[in-house]
């Protein structure tokens, strides 16, 4: 039971940070996953149990995955600014090559800790199966939050996707607005990412399912993302435990399945977008 | 008179560049500025300082009476909007909410838009003429419709102050003169003081209360447009030479570009006698040739007289309606001289101007070449009673004649010049 309610809650925030991020950086292929902020909380979760200071409790796993969120994003976005302007397509480039980096670290600490490698192949695939009750109420305590925070923003969201210099006109605080948004989504990938390790495309896909149906409008993008993920999750984490019983599909496997045909689907109509 | 925007001694640098020098202005109510400068002379930056989006390095910007520097945010952009050249959405949004994103500064995070926003977010849809459209897509709309919808986004911030940066660049004509023309209306109609960065210096003539010329950072000039727009200072400011005139329907100053390609010189003179755009179109080829022309006479207004100024030839002028006088009958007789062939374009002969065609009996041009063009329908062309039929009939026997159609004319003047080198 808690395994289910997990699901929901993690794919809801999932989507959510990736349908934000994909308005504060106005790019359909931005979220979690492609800019690294996954791939560093893996680390930071990893790191946490491979030096033993996650056994200090589950909150100290969480921190590590937060703070591996952050920096990798950080750095991201500094290393793809350049003159204060940041172009989208270094940052999903610097996004992608940070997130392998961060991915070949954790194989590297995989190799040198052979006794924990179960534990660590379950932060990089993204499974649920070790969901507790006490896991639920840690994560939700930052994912719902979160969410909420998050749809306080939205007008100003709506705003950002006339650009950050027309936004500015609007009388949006731009700088303050990126600093905010990016920080609660580390904060919810963290709280993701030390529950249920990596999970892919879910963010990239549940967004842009949800701007198909009832457009762009932050206002509505953001609750209706959050509705979708969950569906999404809960979905592909029960099909992965019945599909090939009596062994199962980790979910994250599940979702980047699912997602990777998406996104290349989504990169093609961009360009014939640019090309027109 | 109160100032809705003042700048005094405005200078900004790019890191060690200074973009922006000791710029001074005053902007009132209603009225409409253009910033013109060729690329890279500080006008955008020049808007975006006014605007706040970036910060001076010297001098102070007042808007009313408050500076803008003490002022959040919000506050100016109650104040101040600004219209970019286009705005590209990759997230598509409905044009009434992209509209109603101009109310943002006066919408409280968590009271939401009330009953006046949406009021006020009507008005402006219906000024700007996009309301049949409000529920229809942003990217779905054509390029002139798109730059209404941000129009109507920047009346609904109800600003003092309306900044332009090139609101007209990538429209077609037909949109460029309706949107300009809805900018004049929102100043005129609504008191904004509106400040756009043209790169359209015509448009700037036609539009503009005052004109605003930057060089390098500086104003070099302002003023009237007809007093800033002048041959000398467009070749100096833009590097371009020029020919101003006057826009015949409107009475605005209006731009000629010359063509900086370097022509083809020759060293034959051709003297025409023309008249009522006959001669047009062919001033236009032989100088595009290279030829050195010469017209005469030609009333002054004369659409012949028009082209033979806007390439600069010498021309045997005459006031309108009098018949030709002796000075001006000498002058054309002076040029035909100095000339080594003359053309008779197809011209109507009426008292006024007959003597140009007495000028061609001359004895003093017996060994000129004289060519004719077109002669078909003399009679038709005659309003002297006779007389000039007479005359042409007379010229036409004279050995030094030769009839030609307008063709064939340019490419024996070319066998003939290059035959002399």
């Amino acid at each position: 039971m808690p395994r289910v309610i997990i699901s929901a809650v993690l794919g809801a925030g999932l989507s959510v940070v990736g349908g934000v991020m994909q308005g504060v950086f106005k790019n359909p292929l931005v979220d979690s996953y492609t800019l690294g902020m996954s791939s560093g909380a893996a680390l930071g979760a990893v790191l946490s149990i491979v030096t033993g200071i996650g056994i200090f409790g589950y909150g100290t796993t969480g921190a590590f995955a937060f703070l591996g969120a952050v920096s990798s994003l950080f750095f991201v976005y500094h290393i793809s600014k350049t003159k204060n302007r940041v172009s989208i397509n270094s940052l999903l480039l610097s996004g992608v090559a940070v997130s392998y980096f961060l991915s070949s670290i954790i194989s590297f600490i995989m190799m040198l800790n052979r006794n924990k490698i179960e534990q660590i192949v379950f932060w990089t695939m993204g499974s649920l199966s070790s969901a507790t009750w006490q896991k639920l109420i840690f994560s939700s305590s930052f994912i719902l939050p979160g969410i909420l925070a998050l749809c306080f923003f939205s007008r100003e969201l709506n705003i950002m996707s006339l650009g950050e210099e027309s936004a500015h006109y609007m009388g949006v605080d731009v700088e303050k607005l990126k600093y905010i948004l990016l920080v609660i989504c580390s904060l919810i990938v963290g709280a993701v990412v030390s529950t249920g390790g990596t999970i892919g495309f879910l963010g990239l896909v549940a967004p842009h399912i949800v701007r198909l149906i009832w457009g762009s409008d932050n206002r509505k993008l953001i609750p209706y993302s959050a509705i979708m993920g969950a569906a999404i999750l809960m979905l592909s984490d029960t099909l992965g435990r019945v599909l090939i019983q009596p062994s199962e599909i980790p979910v994250g496997v599940m979702t980047s399945i699912m997602g990777g045909p998406f996104f290349v689907f989504l990169l093609r109509r961009q360009k014939s977008k640019g090309a027109a | 008179m109160d100032y809705e925007i003042r700048a005094e001694h405005l200078g900004f640098c790019y890191e060690d560049k200074e973009v922006l020098k000791n710029i001074n202005l005053k902007i009132k109510e209603g009225s409409f500025i253009s910033i013109i400068g060729p690329n890279g002379s500080g006008k955008s930056t020049l808007l975006k300082t006014l605007s706040g989006f970036l910060k001076p390095r010297k001098g102070t910007v007042l808007l009313g009476e408050e500076n803008l520097k003490e002022l959040s945010q919000k506050e100016i952009s109650k104040r101040l909007s600004m219209v970019p050249q286009n705005i590209l959405l990759e997230f598509d949004f409905k044009v009434k909410d992209i509209v109603m994103m101009g109310r943002h500064p006066y919408i409280k995070r968590l009271k939401g838009e009330t009953a006046e926003d949406i009021k006020i977010v009507e008005k402006a849809m219906k000024y700007t003429n996009i309301l049949e459209f409000s529920d229809r897509l942003y990217n779905e709309l054509s390029g002139g419709e798109k730059q209404r919808v941000i129009l109507a986004q920047a009346l609904a911030q109800q600003p003092r102050v309306l900044l332009l940066d090139e609101p007209i660049s990538h429209l077609d004509l037909q949109h460029q003169v309706e949107i300009l023309d809805l900018i004049k209306r929102m100043s005129l109609g609504g008191g904004l003081a509106s400040i756009a960065v043209l790169h359209d210096l015509n448009m700037a003539s036609a539009y503009s209360d005052h004109i605003i010329m930057l060089k390098a950072g500086e104003i070099f000039c302002e003023g009237e447009p007809e007093k800033v727009l002048t041959a000398k200072n467009i070749a100096h400011v833009f590097n371009t030479d020029v020919t101003v005139s006057k826009n015949p329907v409107t009475g605005k100053t209006y731009i000629y570009p010359i063509s900086t390609i370097p022509k083809n010189k020759r060293d034959t003179r051709i003297h025409m006698i023309c008249g009522g755009g006959s001669g047009t179109k062919l001033i236009k080829e032989l100088a595009d040739n290279g030829f050195i022309v010469s017209t005469g006479v030609l009333n002054i207004g004369d659409s012949d007289w028009a082209a033979s100024k806007e390439y600069e030839l010498d021309v045997a002028e005459e006031t309108p309606f009098l018949n030709i006088t002796q000075r001006a009958y000498e002058k054309n007789l002076e040029l035909a001289l100095a000339a080594h062939c003359i053309v008779l374009m197809p011209i109507y002969f009426s008292k006024a101007n007959i003597r140009n065609l007495e000028l061609l009996t001359e004895g003093r041009l017996k060994d000129k070449k004289i060519y004719i063009l077109g002669d078909r329908d003399f009679e038709k062309r005659d309003y002297t009673g006779g007389e000039a039929r007479s005359l042409y009939k007379g010229l036409k026997e004279q050995p030094n004649v030769i009839q030609l159609e307008e063709y064939e004319l340019i490419e024996a003047l070319i066998k003939a010049d290059e035959g002399n080198e």
